[in-house]
C-alpha cells in the first residue's frame, strides 16, 4: 500500500508511534482520558499513567424541559495508573501534534 | 398556452455523473486512502479528515481531523485513530 505522508501503513502504527507520549482517548459514555501511553494490544486495551479522566454529565433542566435547555457538568478525576478495556475506546489521538 | 418562442427542451440533458467507480467495497477503500473522507460513527459524530490508512477491522487513521457534532466543529486532531467497531460509514469528501 502506498505509504502516506506520515509514513503510517496501518492504523496501529499511529498508536505505536504514540508510546510513551501523552495521548487523548475518547471513550464511550461521554468520557475522555489523557495520559501517558505505556502499552496497548490489538483490542486497543490500553495502559495509561498519570491519567486525567473527564466525564461529561448532561442534565436536562427539569424546569425547562420543553425549551430543551441542558446543563453540562464536567467531572474530573485523576489516576496514577489505568487499564482501559479496548471495547470502550472510540478514538485515540496524540494531542501534542494538533 | 402555446408559445412559439418557448425554448425547445435541450437536445441532450446533461448526462448524470457516471459512476466514477465500479468495483468491490475494498476497491473503494483502496481508492479513498490519501483522500479527504467523512467518517460517521454509529453515535452520529462525524470525523472529517484525510484518510491515512485503515485495516480489516475498519480501524482508521485520519490526519487533519475535525470532529463534527450536529454540524459544528467540536474538536480538531492532528492525527486520530478510530476504533473500527464504532464506524457506520466512510464517505469520500472529494472526487475519486
Amino acid at each position: 500500500m502506498d505509504p502516506s505522508s506520515s509514513g503510517i501503513q496501518e492504523p496501529f502504527d499511529l498508536i505505536r508511534l504514540s508510546l510513551s507520549e501523552r495521548v487523548f482517548v475518547k471513550l464511550r459514555g461521554d468520557r475522555q482520558l489523557t495520559g501517558i501511553l505505556h502499552a496497548y494490544d490489538g483490542h486497543m486495551n490500553l495502559i495509561l499513567s498519570d491519567v486525567e479522566e473527564t466525564i461529561m454529565i448532561v442534565d436536562v433542566d427539569d424546569e425547562n424541559v420543553t425549551a430543551g435547555s441542558k446543563t453540562v457538568n464536567v467531572a474530573k478525576r485523576k489516576m496514577d495508573m489505568l487499564f482501559v478495556r479496548g471495547d470502550g475506546v472510540i478514538l485515540v489521538s496524540p494531542p501534542s501534534r494538533t | 398556452m402555446e408559445d412559439d418562442n418557448s425554448p425547445p427542451p435541450p437536445p441532450e440533458q446533461q448526462p448524470p455523473p457516471p459512476p466514477s467507480h465500479t468495483g468491490s467495497p475494498t476497491d473503494f477503500l483502496k481508492g479513498v486512502v490519501g483522500k479527504r473522507v467523512i467518517v460517521r460513527l454509529t453515535s452520529g459524530v462525524d470525523y472529517r479528515g484525510i484518510l491515512s490508512c485503515l485495516d480489516g477491522y475498519m480501524n482508521i487513521a485520519l490526519e487533519q481531523t475535525e470532529e463534527h457534532v450536529n454540524g459544528a466543529v467540536t474538536n480538531r486532531y492532528g492525527d486520530a485513530f478510530i476504533r473500527g467497531n464504532n464506524v457506520l460509514y466512510i464517505s469520500a469528501d472529494e472526487p475519486l
